[in-house]
This record gives structure tokens, C-alpha cells and sequence, in this order.
């Protein structure tokens, strides 16, 4: 029973004293600090339900305690298990990357996480921090609404969860460019060629092309009819019940 | 570290009781099928007799210059048209014929037939009820 459940997991599921840090689960990073069979403390976080998180990537939020208490800033990183929001350019320490044996390392900054107590979310024309609350509107969309003055937050558009971006997606490759024309965040992908139509990908314009023409037979019909088959003989009436 | 770390680490205490006892496992002599079809008859000699009928036959038009391929790029747009209903397709292809008879002043109601309309189904080959083709 565990041999054949373990087996057929799909989606990897996360043992259940997991401890979640700002790395995707299925990295490097994640499986050299998360070995099985590694118990830890139990970190406690505040319990909020997953209908009711109000913060996502792309939001603008103001840091309300720390060293950059006071300053606005956009997310970058929402990781839920553990209530932490990573800010772009905020709450930052420095470290040094890429060190080897002759070169020191890049001294760069990076961000801490912040707890969801320490963040506000920001009305989009005031610019000031508010509290904000799911609401429902007339039309029956759920909404985030600042209780202060009544304006909705929308959504921010959240990116895939494969990390493809159809913006920087190029149709038929035809050859020309090449590392020069990744541009943007690639999302981990370093291969210019991973960004375009493969052999076996319809092009847009194929695939948003309308060919149905409506008609009364049916589709086995029509492929008879447009082969020349002939079929004369029919099957023997039966019944069922 | 105990039983539940040795679980973690893939090893299993006893034999598998719960996945089901394909024709994989077991020894030489358990012999199983797979659950496919027979395709025709078994006679009083033991002979198996084929037939053809029964044999599943793919009908593949000619794909040359076919633009769609299994799978669509990611720059296509979401969406998609609503489905056709009954009544969308006699509005599209029955509804003028009529209307033009109509008013030539040749509509008749007894001989439906020239616009599409079966009165049963039997004698045809691919019946739409009861649905006696696969889709």
C-alpha cells in the first residue's frame, strides 16, 4: 500500500514537518536543507485560510516595522506555509554569491522575508496603507476592498505556474538572433530556443483560424464521403436494456 | 530513527497487498490478459476464427498541407467559441432554404426531406439515436 502510493504521487506531497523556506520546493536548495526523514522544530505561524490571503505577487505593500518601516515597495515572493512576503529592494542584508576558491564573491543584497503583520497593503490612488477585506460585488466578483475609502485592489496578473511568459514567447523561429534576444526575466530558462514554437506546436494564427464549416452530416460521414468509400452493408438491428 | 523514517526512505515492511495483480507479477505459470477484445470466434476444434468485421480499422484522411499539430503555442490566446447547438445549425443551414421556398411559393410541408429531415433512423449507417458509432 505505501510502496504504490508513494509510486503513483504525481505531485510530490511535502512530509508533513516540512519546513518551507523562500526556494521553490523542487530545487536544489530545497532538497540539500530538506533531506527525508529530517525532523525539525515545528515552526508556528498564524493560521489564515487560503481564500482569505490578500497579498500576491505584484501587489504594492508598505513595510510597517524594521529597518525599512515606512517604505513601499513591490512583492516579489509570497510563500503562504509560513506567512512570508519577500519585497523587492526592502528589508534587505548583504551576502557574497558565486564564491570559489580565488574569488571572494559578489557582495549583493538580498531580501528577508517578511511576516504578513509587518506588511500593509497600499490603496492603488491614495498611496496610502490600508486594511483590505474580500468582498463580494454586485456582479458577484470577489474582490479585495480597501476599507477605508471604499476603492477595490485589484488582482495583480500572476504569472504561470510553469513560468512561461506568452509575451516573450516567439512564434516561428526562423533562425535569426540568438542570446542576445532574451530579454527580461527569463524565469530560470536560459536557452533562447526554449521561447519558441517547437515542430509539433500549432502557430497562433493555425490555431485561432475558424475552418468549421457547419454541416448535416456527420464528421465520419463527411471523411467518407471525402475518401469515396462506399458502404452498402448495415448492422443487424440488436437490442439492449 | 525508527519505522517511520525507514517508510519515508522507500523500504516497505511486507508484500504489496493493495495494487492490483496485473499479468506482471505473479510467477511463470499465472497467465492473464489485459482485458482486450476477442475479435472473433473460438469453433468446437479450438481454432480461432477471425473476424474481419470486428478488427478495428483506423480511416485516416490524407494529412498533407494540414496546418494543426497536437500541440498550440503559448502566444495563442485563451477561449473558446460557445458549442454549436441544434438549433444554431438549423438557423445556419436549414432556416434560408425554407425561408426561400417560402416565399417562391413552393414550401412543402409533406416533403421535408430536401432540407435534412429524417423521419427515422433506421437504414442508415451512422445512427445519431441510438448512437451506434464511437466518437
Amino acid at each position: 500500500m505505501r510502496l504504490s502510493a508513494l509510486l503513483s504521487a504525481a505531485r510530490p506531497r511535502l512530509p508533513p514537518g516540512y519546513r518551507h523556506g523562500m526556494w521553490p520546493p523542487d530545487s536544489m536548495a530545497a532538497r540539500l536543507r530538506n533531506p527525508p526523514g529530517q525532523r525539525r522544530r515545528k515552526v508556528f505561524v498564524e493560521p489564515i485560510a487560503k481564500d482569505d490571503w490578500k497579498v500576491f505577487k505584484g501587489d504594492t505593500v508598505q513595510v510597517l516595522a524594521g529597518k525599512d518601516a515606512g517604505k513601499q515597495g513591490l512583492v516579489t515572493q509570497v510563500v503562504q506555509a509560513r506567512n512570508w512576503v519577500v519585497v523587492e529592494g526592502l528589508n534587505t542584508h548583504y551576502r557574497y554569491v558565486n564564491r570559489t576558491a580565488k574569488y571572494s564573491g559578489t557582495y549583493i543584497a538580498s531580501e528577508a522575508p517578511l511576516l504578513l503583520s509587518q506588511i500593509c497593503l497600499v490603496d492603488p490612488e491614495d498611496r496610502k496603507p490600508t486594511e483590505v477585506e474580500w468582498r463580494y460585488t454586485e456582479e458577484g466578483e470577489r474582490v479585495r476592498v480597501s476599507l477605508r475609502s471604499g476603492r477595490i485592489l485589484p488582482v495583480p496578473p500572476q504569472p504561470r505556474q510553469d513560468g512561461i511568459v506568452p509575451e516573450q514567447w516567439i512564434g516561428e523561429w526562423d533562425g535569426s538572433g540568438g542570446w542576445e534576444d532574451v530579454t527580461g526575466d527569463t524565469g530560470g530558462q536560459r536557452c533562447p530556443l526554449t521561447h519558441t514554437d517547437g515542430p509539433k506546436d500549432t502557430s497562433e494564427e493555425d490555431a485561432l483560424a475558424k475552418t468549421y464549416r457547419p454541416s448535416l452530416k456527420t464528421f465520419e460521414e463527411e471523411i467518407m464521403d471525402a475518401m469515396g468509400i462506399v458502404e452498402t452493408r448495415r448492422a443487424k438491428k440488436s437490442y439492449w436494456y | 530513527m525508527g519505522l517511520l523514517t525507514q517508510l519515508v526512505r522507500g523500504l516497505v515492511r511486507g508484500a504489496d497487498r493493495v495494487s492490483p495483480f496485473t499479468s506482471k507479477r505473479g510467477p511463470r505459470s499465472h497467465n492473464k490478459g489485459r482485458g482486450a477484445k476477442k475479435l472473433g470466434v473460438l469453433t468446437r476444434n479450438k481454432k480461432f476464427l477471425l473476424v474481419k468485421e470486428m478488427v478495428p480499422e483506423f480511416v485516416v484522411p490524407d494529412l498533407t498541407g494540414f496546418k494543426l499539430r497536437p500541440y498550440v503555442s503559448y502566444r495563442a490566446a485563451e477561449g473558446s467559441e460557445p458549442p454549436m447547438t441544434a438549433r444554431q445549425l438549423f438557423d445556419e443551414l436549414v432556416a434560408p432554404r425554407i425561408e426561400k421556398d417560402v416565399k417562391d411559393g413552393t414550401f412543402d410541408p409533406n416533403n421535408l426531406e430536401k432540407y435534412g429531415f429524417e423521419p427515422t433512423q433506421e437504414g442508415k449507417l451512422f445512427q445519431l439515436f441510438p448512437k451506434n458509432y464511437v466518437r
